[in-house]
Formats: structure tokens, C-alpha cells, sequence
């Protein structure tokens, strides 16, 4: 139960990364390939308000949730809203996210960081298994996440202008729609989230920074099982890929981990192309 | 008539000595400065560049300790440092550069081991002495690259550490987990078949991806067959995450961590920032040189850790300063063959054991270059096994 423990709580990793992926894609079809960087930031921020600065945890979610958004809306001025297409877009944050790699190193250091868990450091015996609270609080915050985007995307009017947009963007500018600006907020929000989440994701994986390099993969891999644009379909995708991982390094070897992830991968896009909680639409042309 | 012909012939000569020397082979410039070209991933990713920045740290001691001394052969040591970013790619231009303006005398290498893979066949061509402290699997082997010399055990040197010490704490099994990098893999190949000869059983020896979060599964499939012992080669982010793992599995098993988990800042830090004096570190042990635990006797390391930190901040331990010996080593080849500028030579005498001895080396306590290695080849003596400590000026408290 321990490994399937540590399999949940490294899938909710993933999930939330895939999240932020997400929030992006709803609202301009296009993938922020820098999103694991701006969670990485969230973590290191974390570390510098509860280690460095010694601020209350209210104080750090609030200072990390500004600093990251703030890096994203510069990362989407400049990364993004230049940019036309929306492929060229793949390669432009890819680029930003090398260069927030690059920063974090001068401002931090290579060497990785411990940030403490406001819910406590010590083991838990949880139905069998042993934990640690973090994993547990990772796993809740996911499946919280889920929940509450699925509830603001029917019940809230820039949820349902959001789902308008990622249905057909024109129709929505001639709904009179601001689809520019809501885009920004999203990319923005994308960035409040990854920073948000840094004082629950960073006691999990330390603040370090190669950090977003081993998240960017994983986290595309349980949006493409899910479905693109799919929030439930990022935490099944989350799990799936978190247990694939951890089961298969127990049983098979390290060296199968990375292969049993994209065979599962694999298995799915042959079944169901779209990912699971996306259905493909036939167009007549 | 012939008087006329000798002087001519000798002012020809004269003139060819000139040109010779107005050259750019071996023995060019062997009056002026001996040149010093080191090459260092100062802007590198990770924690690359803080190793490289004590790595330089330590040769610009070295150089004016040598300096101080009365030079190389009587010439004064002139260090040119370049930043490779740690990327072959830019090291070998760089090198090229170098060899076509200002040709080094000698070239010493902060690492990692693809810079010396990449750069070691460009120097043996242009027979340039080097050395570095990022070994690869045939940088010590004279037969391929005759003028180069490590300045760090191989996974060998270690494992030759490790042995006495598990068997003096009379360990029957132990377990074995390591790094999927090509060092961690090598360590674990060489110290499987080590520990059998010792006596002692391998009861499992598993891999970890460096970029995994978790470890977990891989230490519990060794917690299951229950060894002695847990062998750990680690650095940066996936020590923590070891180390994390045993606790949450709450194995009580004594865990001998490897050079490379002795260089991870986390164990020597104390919470919230690191897990130094938690339950994660209770029971863990790492080999370090012994240069790397501070000794108020040492008088020869404390003077150049105190050197070194007048130079600036050592950010990495002492295992990243081995890079200091090269200068000492040099200047000792140069007294034995009575000049500077014959890197053959130079490389023919640092094998001799004499020369070996002369040398003021102060980082590791005595290299045994060999004619058929050029490694350090390190005995158990060059080690210690010390539990985790603060970590100050680049030495364990």
C-alpha cells in the first residue's frame, strides 16, 4: 500500500501540472510548455518565504501565488500574445521555460532545497500503507482542483465564456467576447495556480531546479490519457500514469518505470485516440 | 672566401633558431610564463556551476602557491580560466581557440565527464599535458590518452575505500542503490562483483531514473531482502528523495552513502531547509577524501582552504578542489626533468613514485600514477566515512 501511496501522490503531481496545461489550452488551444517551470518557481518562492524569510504559510501561498502570476503575465506579453500561431507558440514558451530555468539557478543555486510541509514532516500508517502528509494533502488538492474547475466551467459565466472559446474562438469574438483578454487571465491564472500550489508540491519534490525539466513530460503525457482540455481526465491520467510508474519500478525495474508510462500511453491513444474523457468528432467534408 | 661562408651559414642559422622560436610547437615560449588554460562549466546548469566555480577557486590557490614557490622550472604559472557552461561542445571550441593564439602549456579540466570525453583527443593531438577531475572510462589509460592524468578516484579508488570499512562493521549482505547516470552505473557494476570477493553477499542492486521524484519502490524491493547494509550513490534532488524513502519505509538500516552523497547540500543542512540531524540522516555514513573533514592540525588543507576562501566563496566541498594538485604535480615533474616545455617528459615523470612524493600535494594525500594508469589510484587510507556534519569553507565540521 506504501508504493500505491507514493504512486496516487506523484500522479497528483503530474495532474496538477497537467492542469495548468489545461487552464491554457481551454482558453487559446495552445500548450504553455513553460507551466512545470512556473510550478518549479512556486516552489522555490515557498522555500524562500518559509525557510528564508520564516513567513506564515497564509502569507507564503499569497506571496507565491503573486510572484508566479506575475511571471506568467510577463511570460504571456512576451512569449505569447507576439505570437500568431498558435504552433509557433509550442516553441516560444519551451523557450521561456528554459530561460526560467536558467533564472532560477542564478537566484537559487543547483542545489535542491528542502521546504517544510505545514502539515507536518512525520510518516503516516494510512490503510495499510505508510505516507507522508504532504502525499495525502497532494492527492486531495488535486481531486479539490478538479472539482471545483468543473463546477466553475457550468456555473460560472466565465467558465461557460471559456468553454465558448475553446469551442469555436471567432464565434465567441462575435458573441462579443473579449477572447484576448480572457486568455491572458487564464494564462495568468494558470500561473496563480502553479504558484499556489509550490507549498504542497515543493515538500513533495524539494525546490530544485530541474525540477520543471521532470515534470514538462509527464505532465503532457496525463493530459494526452485524459484528453486535451479534460480536467476530470487529469486526474485519472494523473493516477494512471503515478501507479504505471511506481508499480512498475517495484516489480520490473527502474528501467521499465519511463517505458510502462508510454506503453500505457500508447495503449490508450489506440483505443481511444482523443484520450479518455475526450470523444472524437467526425466532421463531413 | 670561407670566412665569408661560415658567416653567412651562421647567420642563417641564426635566423632558423629565430623563426623556431617565433613557432607554435611544444617548445614555443618556453621562456615566457607557464601557461595554464582551465576550462569550467562556471555558467552550467544545476549544481554544476557552484563545483566548478570551487574547482577554479582551488587551481588559482595552487597556482599561487606554485607561484610562490619559484614557478614551474623557474617560470611563472599564468591561469587563463574559460567558461565551457559545462557543454562539450563549447569547451572544445574553446580549447581549439586557445591552441591556435595562445597555446596552453597544460590544460586542467573541472568536469563534468563528457567536457573531458570530449576534449581529451583534441589535446593528445597537439601533445598538450592535461588534467582534469571528471573521469572517463579511458582517461587514465595511457595507451589512449598518454598525457592526461585524473585527478579523482575512479568508481575503483572508491569502491577499494569502501571495503575495509564494511567489513570492519562486519556486514554480511548488503543492498545496492544507484544513479542511472553512467557514473552511478559504473559504481554499482564495479562494487557488485568487490563485494562478493570481500565475502559479503549482494542481496539486490537497483536502479534509480535521476529525474524520478520517488524512490520508493526501488528501495523497498531491497528493504524486502533484507541486507545488512544500504550502498547509496546519489547527488542533488534524488539523496533527498532516498533518503526520504527509508524513512517512510521505516527501515532501520544503516545507509554508506558515496562521495557524490557527501557533495548533496541537504545533508548537511539542518531543517527547515535541509534534513540535517533528522531521522533521515540518523543512520547514514559517507565517504569523503579526508581533505573534506576539517582537521585543526592540518595545517598544509587549512592553509589552502584559507587561501581559497580569500579568493572567494568555496560553494562546493573539498571533493571538487582535487583540481589544486595539478599545480604542485607539475612543478614537481618540471624540477625532475629540469625543464617545462617537454609534456612528454612531464607526463614520464609524474609516473615515477619520486616525483610523486616530492610533490606538494595537499587535497588527496598522494597520487600513484602508474606507466600502465593514469589514475590516482587511491588506497583506503585516502578516505574517510564520517556521518553527515555542517558543512564549512568546503570541509565537514
Amino acid at each position: 500500500m506504501t508504493i500505491i501511496w507514493g504512486g496516487l501522490a506523484l500522479g497528483a503531481v503530474y495532474a496538477l501540472v497537467a492542469i495548468g496545461y489545461n487552464i491554457v489550452f481551454i482558453s487559446s488551444k495552445t500548450f504553455n510548455f513553460a507551466q512545470a517551470q512556473l510550478m518549479m518557481v512556486g516552489t522555490f518562492v515557498a522555500y524562500t518565504g518559509l525557510v528564508t524569510l520564516r513567513l506564515p504559510v497564509a502569507v507564503v501561498v499569497l506571496l507565491a501565488t503573486a510572484a508566479v502570476t506575475l511571471v506568467a503575465a510577463v511570460e504571456e506579453r512576451l512569449a505569447v500574445r507576439p505570437v500568431e500561431d498558435p504552433e509557433t507558440v509550442l516553441v516560444t514558451t519551451l523557450g521561456a521555460g528554459v530561460l526560467i530555468n536558467g533564472l532560477t539557478q542564478v537566484v537559487w543555486g543547483g542545489q535542491p532545497l528542502a521546504v517544510p510541509f505545514f502539515g507536518g514532516d512525520g510518516v503516516l500508517e494510512l490503510l495499510g500503507g505508510r505516507v507522508y502528509p504532504v502525499e495525502i494533502a497532494l492527492v486531495a488538492v488535486a481531486v479539490a482542483l478538479v472539482v471545483l474547475f468543473g463546477w466553475f466551467a457550468r456555473r460560472s459565466v466565465t467558465g461557460l465564456t471559456l468553454l465558448a472559446m475553446a469551442e469555436d474562438r471567432e464565434a465567441a469574438m462575435l458573441r462579443g467576447v473579449d477572447v484576448r483578454r480572457l486568455a491572458f487571465g487564464a494564462f495568468a491564472a494558470s500561473g496563480a495556480l502553479a504558484g499556489l500550489l509550490g507549498v504542497f508540491v515543493g515538500p513533495k519534490t524539494f525546490a530544485v531546479a530541474t525540477l520543471g525539466a521532470s515534470l514538462a513530460l509527464k505532465g503532457f503525457v496525463v493530459m494526452a490519457i485524459g484528453g486535451f482540455g479534460s480536467m476530470p481526465g487529469t486526474l485519472v491520467g494523473g493516477m494512471v500514469v503515478g501507479l504505471a510508474e511506481a508499480l512498475a519500478a517495484r516489480h520490473l525495474g527502474s528501467e521499465f518505470a519511463a517505458i510502462s508510462v508510454f506503453a500505457v500511453l500508447i495503449a490508450i491513444l489506440l483505443v481511444r485516440p482523443s484520450g479518455l474523457f475526450v470523444r472524437t468528432r467526425e466532421r463531413l467534408v | 672566401m670561407r670566412r665569408r661562408f661560415m658567416a653567412a651559414a651562421a647567420a642563417a642559422a641564426s635566423a632558423a633558431a629565430l623563426l623556431a622560436g617565433c613557432g607554435s610547437g611544444p617548445e614555443g615560449g618556453a621562456g615566457g610564463p607557464y601557461r595554464v588554460l582551465m576550462t569550467a562549466g562556471l555558467s552550467a546548469q544545476g549544481t554544476l556551476a557552484g563545483n566548478a566555480a570551487t574547482s577554479v577557486l582551488a587551481v588559482k590557490a595552487g597556482v599561487a602557491a606554485v607561484n610562490e614557490a619559484g614557478g614551474v622550472a623557474g617560470r611563472e604559472v599564468k591561469l587563463t580560466v574559460v567558461d565551457d557552461e559545462g557543454n562539450p561542445t563549447t569547451a572544445l571550441t574553446n580549447i581549439r581557440k586557445a591552441i591556435a593564439s595562445d597555446r596552453p602549456d597544460v590544460v586542467i579540466n573541472a568536469g563534468p565527464s563528457p567536457v573531458t570525453a570530449a576534449t581529451l583527443p583534441v589535446l593528445g593531438q597537439n601533445e598538450i599535458l592535461s588534467f582534469n577531475i571528471a573521469p572517463t572510462a579511458d582517461s587514465a589509460d595511457p595507451k589512449k590518452n598518454p598525457l592526461n592524468f585524473d585527478l579523482t578516484g575512479n568508481p575503483e579508488d572508491y569502491i577499494r575505500g569502501f571495503i575495509p570499512y564494511l567489513r570492519e562493521k562486519g556486514y554480511k549482505s548488503a543492498g545496492i542503490v544507484h544513479g542511472s547516470t553512467a557514473s552511478g552505473v559504473t559504481f554499482a557494476e564495479q562494487m557488485e562483483p568487490a563485494l562478493e570477493k570481500a565475502g559479503i553477499t549482494v542481496a539486490g542492486n537497483e536502479e534509480y531514473d535521476t529525474a524520478a521524484l520517488d524512490m520508493t519502490p526501488q528501495l523497498q524491493a531491497l528493504k524486502s531482502r533484507n541486507p545488512d547494509v544500504l550502498i547509496m550513490d546519489g547527488y542533488g534532488a534524488p539523496v533527498g528523495h532516498l533518503l526520504k524513502g527509508v524513512e517512510k519505509l521505516g527501515w532501520d538500516v544503516p545507509v554508506v552513502g558515496n562521495n557524490s552523497v557527501s557533495a548533496t547540500s541537504l545533508v548537511s543542512t539542518p531543517p527547515p531547509g535541509g534534513v540535517l540531524g533528522t531521522a533521515q540522516t540518523e543512520n547514514l555514513v559517507m565517504q569523503v577524501y579526508k581533505s573534506t573533514v576539517h582537521d585543526p592540525d592540518d595545517t598544509a588543507v587549512n592553509d589552502v582552504v584559507a587561501a581559497m576562501t580569500g579568493l572567494g566563496k568555496i560553494e562546493s566541498t573539498l571533493i571538487m578542489a582535487t583540481n589544486y594538485d595539478a599545480l604542485p604535480l607539475i612543478a614537481a615533474a618540471a624540477a625532475d626533468v629540469g625543464r617545462s616545455d617537454d609534456p612528454k617528459a612531464l607526463a614520464e615523470a609524474l609516473e615515477k613514485p619520486e616525483v610523486q612524493k616530492t610533490a606538494e600535494v595537499v587535497i588527496i594525500g598522494g597520487y600513484n600514477f602508474k606507466p600502465g594508469s593514469h589514475g590516482p589510484n587511491l588506497t583506503a587510507e585516502d578516505f574517510d566515512f564520517v556521518a553527515p556534519s555542517p558543512v564549512k569553507n568546503g570541509q565537514f565540521t
